[in-house]
């Protein structure tokens, strides 16, 4: 199907979704997938094309618009053995599961000594793409405090793919968390059957002036940066997170040791976010280190493209902050 | 008449898309309305039809591989029997485009 590159082969974001799902789903015929749309319409976002008509209606569900009920039924059926996928396409509407996920799915193990897990993920979608205050938001430091749940959330065609492998074959709930503005693009696969495990950030640029940390589609917004920056002679790290829960400490540490630096990037808000933790974090460790957090502003996101716009960070504001920063007390 | 078959665009949020499958080979007529290609997208597969009468003369971009929204997927002309040019540099010449709907 498509153009292989050595052992690789470039995909669309969804297709690399749809494959660690398909292979799944072959390969654990007890394996379910739930949620809207998901059956014959192949998903919101097309990420389950085909998976319908290859496993059947039995183990491909589409549900009604009841995401309580779909991760409760998630989390009765995970914890009964049977491995689930539920699908929520917007990342807003996870706070309509909270309960299941937080109170069940998460405590499950905790609460019966280790005797039930819940391998379940729960798939959100996450991020501003002109659809209002309801269907943009990016909750994921929401979800990072609470015990027993992991968070993960790829930037890319390969990650998207490796962190579904995983989180498919973890024994306990995760929220795999993509962005609305990553389905355009495309990207290289391997062809073979390989996981990214959880916990481990990536440096996807690397540089020597300042250390950018951050997430999902906000790593194209800080490469984009690295791209202004680098006219001015500032040359910035980027780390991409890839899982927020658990957080790889040790790659941002290694990182802002070298730079001195540290700017957090994220698209949700500023307050108590992923940022928050993890300037906190890195000064429990490594003392005081010049910090800046940035995220969307303290609003919710509008539906006016120019408003929406103006409410989230860009290329141009990171790359002030990290000047502000690197050229303080200078 | 020789022409460049188009991509069309602009497509939203896409620079780039993946042949599917295409409806002929090389001679193959096709009328007002005959799908001619199917495209994969990051949504769909879209459907892409004749807008007039066109003989496929040669295949560009094959089914799997990828090409850029305005970029030619194939060359067509008018009649079957227009001498088509051997080397890619001329085909690339072929200075009219016909769109697809």
């Amino acid at each position: 199907m498509s153009v292989e590159v050595g052992n690789t082969s470039r995909v669309f974001f969804r297709e690399a979704i749809c494959r660690a799902v398909g292979e799944t789903l072959d390969a654990e015929p007890n394996a379910i997938l739930m949620g809207q749309d998901v059956g014959a319409f192949g998903g919101s976002y097309k990420e389950f094309y085909g998976l319908f008509e290859r496993f059947g209606p039995a183990r491909v569900r589409d549900t009604p618009v009841a995401e309580s009920a779909m991760v409760g039924l998630g989390v009765g059926a995970a914890a009964a053995g049977v491995r689930t996928l539920v699908s929520i396409t917007y990342m807003d509407f996870v706070l309509l599961a909270l309960d299941p996920l937080v109170n069940y799915a998460a405590k499950a193990r905790f609460k019966t000594g280790g005797q039930i897990r819940v391998p379940m993920v729960v798939k959100v979608t996450a991020g501003a793409k002109g659809q209002g205050v309801a269907h943009s938001q990016s909750l994921e430091s929401w979800l990072m405090s609470v015990p027993g749940l992991q968070v993960v959330a790829p930037s890319n065609v390969a990650d998207a793919y490796g962190l579904m492998r995983s989180a498919l074959q973890a024994d306990g709930p995760v929220v795999y968390v993509d962005h609305k503005r990553l389905f355009p693009t495309s990207g290289l696969l391997s062809t073979l059957p390989h996981e990214v495990p959880f916990g481990l950030a990536v440096v996807s640029r690397p540089g020597r002036n300042a250390t950018i940390v951050t997430h999902s589609y906000m790593v194209s917004v800080a490469l984009a940066a690295c791209e202004q920056l680098a006219v001015d002679g500032i040359d910035c790290e980027v780390i991409d997170l890839r899982s927020l829960a658990p957080l790889d400490l040790d790659t941002i540490c290694t990182s802002v040791s070298k730079t001195g630096v540290l700017v957090t990037l994220e698209e949700g808000q500023v307050v108590c976010g992923v940022g928050a933790e993890i300037a906190c974090r890195v000064q429990a460790r490594l003392g005081p280190v010049k910090v800046s957090r940035l995220g969307a502003v303290p609003a919710p996101v509008s539906s006016n493209p120019v408003l929406e716009a103006a409410s989230l960070p860009d290329a141009a504001r990171v790359a002030d902050a990290v000047r502000h920063l690197t050229t303080e007390g200078k | 008449m020789l022409y460049k078959l188009l991509l069309p665009g602009p497509i939203a949020d896409l620079s780039e898309v993946r042949v599917l499958e295409w409806h002929g080979s090389p001679g193959t007529q096709f009328h007002a309305g005959d799908l001619v290609v199917e495209l994969d997208t990051h949504k769909a597969v879209v459907e892409m039809r004749a807008s007039s009468h066109i003989v496929l003369r040669k295949i560009l971009i094959e089914p799997g591989d990828w090409q850029r929204v305005g970029e030619p997927l194939a060359i067509v002309s008018d009649s079957a029997d227009e001498p088509l040019p051997e080397r890619a540099e001329d085909l690339a010449q072929a200075s009219a485009t016909y769109e697809m709907v």
